[in-house]
């Protein structure tokens, strides 16, 4: 046990001496002003046209339902879009704003659009090279001569890497916080926001919608994110495995997760494609009730493929890392 | 040891981190699988109560709402702004005092029909009526030339008859005469301004008489209209008669950016 952890110590080290989460912080550092900023901009215009954000929100119902009146837009978008119309009405019926401006707020809109891409990105930079890194260096056949059972080693490795991913989280929900809560105060804790949307076809089931405090919707979405960077994490560490070179096992994972990007955005008529794990990576958006890619999907469909996906590499992983020749 | 510390401090940092998005997960897991006990779903409830009613010269700002179909909502204008805007401005620079939009909540297509029906069932559009100080509005079009415009799309206007074009007048014009007496129910003291019809077809000849019939229904909406003396009706149809190709936009049915700038200031002059 003490060994495991003086390993877990050692690869956490490793990562932490590469800098990579240097890296991380400082493009956080600079993204999230830029963020900041365009958000500043769209509340600023906002409330020069409009006195009230009820007939802000009014008017952004009349918006959509115009695009809705064009036979010019396929059927499935107008879909996404009643449903959106149904939940801004929603909003309005219960006097909630279903966007006031504060950090909290910024935070959680942040969350939920950097977890598909954002987010998968900075912690394949952190670990997609973490066993393929070793092979390129050359610094593998140290490590494996050590008196040390290599599923151990293996198992080091992932767990430093959880614990990156959480770091990776925590910075950037503080960051987010701090940065945007600058500009736009730091309250909003208490904030509701309304989850529990079911759709089913092109209407919204309200019956299960409640309010929830705007702290532990972000808390939920934090816990999502993670568990999605997780998969995302332990599917880098099977592509690390794997693959040789370092610059090949990151391109693979990245190339993975943007093909899914653009899948889930083709609102694709490939129903099969659900099974993929990147068209499943967007688990927050199930719980502000968003169309999800693909019709059918819910959130425990999502979380199980995705722990498939992850579970099945972890075995692929051990079992390679273990059993396979280290050649050079 | 500066690396023993700082494993420390990622350890120490790490695991919380670990921890909370875990609790993060478990909430989600319950907030999911425990049924919502249909807590009330937040909000408290402030009424909003109609401001006190002043003539537009002496309200200290002028709140403009304007309903209605796609002529309100600026459909065929290149720049966008339709008569809404344009009005806005000029009331603006009028009475140099601010002008607030509440929103212009006109959707393409609509009908006599709907918006009555959603002026009788939506409250959150009736909140709205009753904050306004100035109402916009204009319908009908879609009543009356909604076969119209379908066969002109499909190129075989010559087929359509005057008598086919109008539609069902009377019961339009019934259907404008709840819309004006559901605003005056809602806001006695706002002015509302409607947008009177103009013939978009004037310029063909078998179509040339549908300017009596929509006179005819110009003349039931005055009608209704004069029953409420904030209420006021800006003639249109002078306007684009022997102008079309000048006014309208492609589409040959939506004034362009010409025809909303005089729709708007007929409107200006009306109030």
């Amino acid at each position: 046990m003490l060994r495991l952890a003086a390993l877990i110590q050692n690869e956490a080290m490793k990562l932490w001496l590469k800098k990579r989460f240097l890296v991380i912080v400082l493009i956080l550092l600079i993204l999230i002003p830029v963020f900041t900023y365009a958000q500043h901009k769209m509340v600023k215009n906002n409330r020069e046209h409009f006195a009230d954000w009820r007939n802000q929100t009014l008017q952004q119902i009349a918006d959509i339902e115009n695009t809705l009146s064009s036979d010019r837009i396929p059927e499935e978008w107008k879909k996404g879009r009643r449903i959106a119309v149904q939940q801004l009405r929603y909003y309005l019926e219960h006097d909630i704003n279903p966007s006031e401006p504060s950090g909290v707020q910024f935070t959680r809109e942040f969350l939920g659009n950097a977890i598909t891409l954002f987010i998968p990105m900075l912690v394949l930079a952190i670990g997609s090279d973490i066993v393929s890194g070793e092979r390129t260096a050359g610094t593998i056949k140290m490590l494996l001569t050590r008196p040390v059972r290599r599923w151990k080693i293996l198992l080091a490795k992932l767990l430093a890497l959880t614990l990156y991913v959480s770091l990776t989280i925590a910075v950037t929900v503080i960051l987010c916080y701090l940065i945007s809560g600058f500009v736009f105060g730091y309250g909003g804790f208490g904030a509701p926001v309304l989850t529990g949307f079911r759709l089913q076809g092109g209407t919204v089931d309200a019956q299960a919608v409640h309010a929830i405090p705007q702290w532990r919707f972000l808390l939920m979405q934090a816990g999502l994110c993670w568990f999605a960077s997780m998969i995302v994490a332990i599917l880098g560490l099977m592509v690390s495995v794997l693959v040789r070179s370092t610059a090949a096992s990151m391109v693979t994972m990245m190339a993975a997760i943007i093909a899914g990007s653009i899948l889930s955005s083709m609102s694709s008529t490939w129903t099969s494609a659900k099974y993929l794990f990147s068209v499943n990576l967007k688990l927050t958006g199930y719980l502000d009730g968003s169309p999800p890619p693909i019709e059918g999907m819910t959130l425990p469909f999502s979380v199980a493929v995705l722990s498939v996906w992850g579970a099945a590499s972890l075995a692929v992983s051990f079992r390679v890392f273990t059993k396979g020749d280290i050649l050079n | 040891m500066n690396s023993r510390l700082a494993w420390y401090l990622i350890a120490v940092c790490s695991v919380i981190a670990t921890v909370l998005w875990l609790t993060g997960l478990g909430i989600t897991a319950m907030d999911i699988l425990v049924p919502a006990s249909a807590s009330e779903a937040g909000g408290t409830e402030e009424t909003r109560t109609a401001p006190v009613a002043t003539p537009l010269e002496q309200a200290e700002e002028i709140r403009l709402l304007a309903l209605g179909d796609s002529l309100t909502k600026g459909t065929g204008d290149e720049t966008g702004q339709g008569y809404v805007h344009r009005l806005a401005e000029g009331l603006k620079s009028r009475y140099g005092k601010p002008v607030s939009m509440l929103g212009n909540l006109a959707v393409n297509g609509m009908t006599a029909t709907e918006l009555s029906e959603r002026l009788e069932q939506d409250e959150i559009v009736q909140n709205t009526v009753r904050q306004a100080n100035l109402i916009v509005f204009s319908i009908g079009g879609n009543d009356l030339f909604l076969s119209a415009r379908a066969k002109w799309n499909g190129r075989q206007l010559k087929a359509v008859s005057v008598d086919e074009l109008t539609g069902d007048l009377e019961e339009a014009a019934g259907r404008f005469r709840s819309i004006t007496s559901r605003l005056h129910a809602l806001n006695p003291n706002a002015t509302v301004v409607y947008m009177g019809l103009y013939n978009p077809f004037f310029d063909i000849d078998e179509l040339r008489d549908a300017s009596l019939k929509i006179q005819l229904w110009n003349k039931q909406a005055y009608g209704a209209l004069h029953e409420f003396p904030l209420m006021r009706m800006a003639p249109t149809f002078d306007l684009f008669e022997d102008r079309i190709i000048e006014r309208l936009s492609s589409d040959h049915f939506h004034p362009n950016g010409d025809g909303y700038e005089k729709i708007a200031s007929r409107m200006l002059d009306a109030l």
